[in-house]
């Protein structure tokens, strides 16, 4: 017997609220993650296609600036990236809370070097001022300035996990008249936690709606196999 | 296993720990010079669920991989290094720095440790003292018949000396300081070790090379803003809550789709 198309197209989108499901509550999880950028999921309708295809998109928009006072705490008022030099190739960052290496390299908080024009960055000295265009000031004299690129077309970004991002397209310098380094501070999360509650209730309420469909066309199916029969 | 469970599971988690550290920095709120500390969070790894994929063939449009998230987990305890309120004691050995720096202290093993509490005290030997008995360096000691004990901005620690009018140099205190404090090493008792992460200490004379200056018979207050711990725990508690929600959420939806098998 094959399965009634009404019954897979069904399937198809209850498991299409579950995954959505799991990508609100990563955004929820991340509410309180410094510079988190939100997952939104749409569904795109194909031309002659039966059921939507989930489509995601990272929500770039900024998130409010915290300031923290610590020197090494840089967020970026723009939209663009820092780079991080991570063992598996480049990888972009909206920045959090830097750190030294033992050898005095600026790093982020797993270590990896933060680059800048001309590779890693050496901090030596006790004053650190990071300027509006990036530039690394060690004790009046400048160590370097942050290598800042722009934001790569959404289909070419991807998530890596601990706020950093992969881009499958080569990178390009930043626009330095709309991004802006900010010494400091910590850009939030962009999730909005009443906006993922909303989210909540109505993917749950879809999925219900979407159960009750299921369980209908199942009765019709159950009144032909078990009822028609009967003499 | 559902995704969404554990990630929202990782949320409460995460939430718990900043509830952790906002009640650590409050139960400090009149520890002389106590600096605060804020957790830092990070999204874990993603799942790439599809790839990059052209969709409405022939249009040929281009939409982004599709990744699921795991979750939250913690990145680090950050302190935050900034000055505190300076109060006026009046007391002779309380010192306040005004500025950058950290008072230099030798531990009873030897090493150096690093204090902004400079609440100090005279030893049975005349040495100069934290209220913990951890001698200052470099070491200055007080001769018993000394009095008037002055200690200038810049860190000159002179007294008179019984039967005479003339002030005596006794020492200078000297301040250490990192390029990146937050690095050090909190030891309790308000002490820090020197670390990989905060650099090699710096040290130099108070009001010279960018120390601040030192203010006697003054106390730094802990930097902990009440307000604002208040209002990060409300924001932590309502996060906890969301949280809890979206796993009864995750949690009725499963049990819908465990409901349909009649």
């Amino acid at each position: 017997m094959t399965i009634p198309p009404g019954i897979i197209r069904s399937a198809r989108t209850l498991s299409y609220y579950s995954q959505l499901e799991d990508v609100t509550a990563n955004n929820l999880a991340n509410v309180s993650s410094d510079a988190f950028k939100a997952d939104r999921i749409t569904a795109l309708l194909s031309q002659g296609a039966a059921t939507p295809v989930p489509v995601r998109q990272i929500d770039l928009t900024q998130g409010t600036f915290r300031d923290t006072g610590r020197p090494l705490d840089v967020s970026l008022d723009g939209p663009g990236f820092l780079v991080v030099r991570t063992a598996q190739g480049e990888r972009l960052t909206r920045g959090g809370s830097l750190h030294l290496s033992g050898s005095g390299e600026l790093v982020d908080m797993h270590g990896d070097p933060v680059l800048g024009q001309d590779g890693p960055i050496t901090i030596a000295g006790a004053g650190v001022e990071i300027r509006g265009d990036g530039a690394v000031v060690v004790d009046g004299t400048e160590a370097g300035t942050l290598r800042l690129v722009a934001p790569p077309a959404a289909p070419q970004l991807a998530k890596e996990g601990a706020g950093r991002y992969v881009s499958a397209a080569p990178l390009t310098p930043a626009d330095p008249a709309s991004l802006r380094v900010r010494q400091g501070a910590i850009e939030e999360s962009n999730m909005d936690a009443i906006h993922g509650m909303v989210d909540l209730v109505a993917i749950q309420r879809a999925y219900t709606a979407n159960v009750g469909a299921l369980r209908a066309l199942d009765g019709v199916l159950g009144v032909v196999a078990n009822d028609l029969a009967k003499p | 296993m559902n995704p969404g469970l554990r990630a929202a599971a990782s949320g409460m988690a995460a939430q718990q720990l900043r509830v952790d550290t906002i009640a650590n920095n409050l139960a400090n709120v009149n520890t002389t010079g106590f600096k605060k500390s804020r957790v830092c969070f990070e999204d874990v790894l993603y799942q790439t669920i599809e790839g990059t994929r052209i969709v409405n063939y022939p249009n040929s449009e281009t939409v982004g991989p599709m990744q699921v998230g795991r979750g939250v987990r913690a990145a680090a305890i950050l302190r935050d290094h900034s000055q505190g309120a300076t109060v006026q004691t009046g007391r002779t050995l309380d010192l306040a720095i005004s500025g950058e720096g950290l008072f230099q202290v030798q531990r009873p093993d030897g090493t150096t440790a690093y204090t902004r509490d400079g609440t100090f005290t005279i030893s049975d030997t005349g040495a100069i003292v934290t209220s913990g008995g951890y001698a200052l360096l470099p070491t200055i000691t007080v001769p018993p018949e000394a009095t008037q004990l002055n200690i200038s901005a810049t860190g000159a620690v002179s007294a008179t000396v019984a039967n005479s009018t003339d002030a005596v140099q006794l020492g200078q205190i000297e301040l250490a300081r990192f390029v990146n404090p937050s690095g050090l090493l909190s030891l309790g008792e308000n002490l820090y070790a020197q670390t990989a992460a905060s650099g090699q200490p710096m040290t130099g004379q108070p009001q010279a090379d960018g120390f601040g200056q030192i203010l006697q018979g003054t106390q730094e207050t802990s930097n902990v803003d009440v307000v604002e711990e208040m209002v990060d725990m409300i924001a932590a508690q309502r996060a906890y809550e969301v949280n809890s929600k979206a796993i009864q959420s995750a949690d009725s939806m499963i049990q819908e789709a465990n409901a349909l098998l009649r």
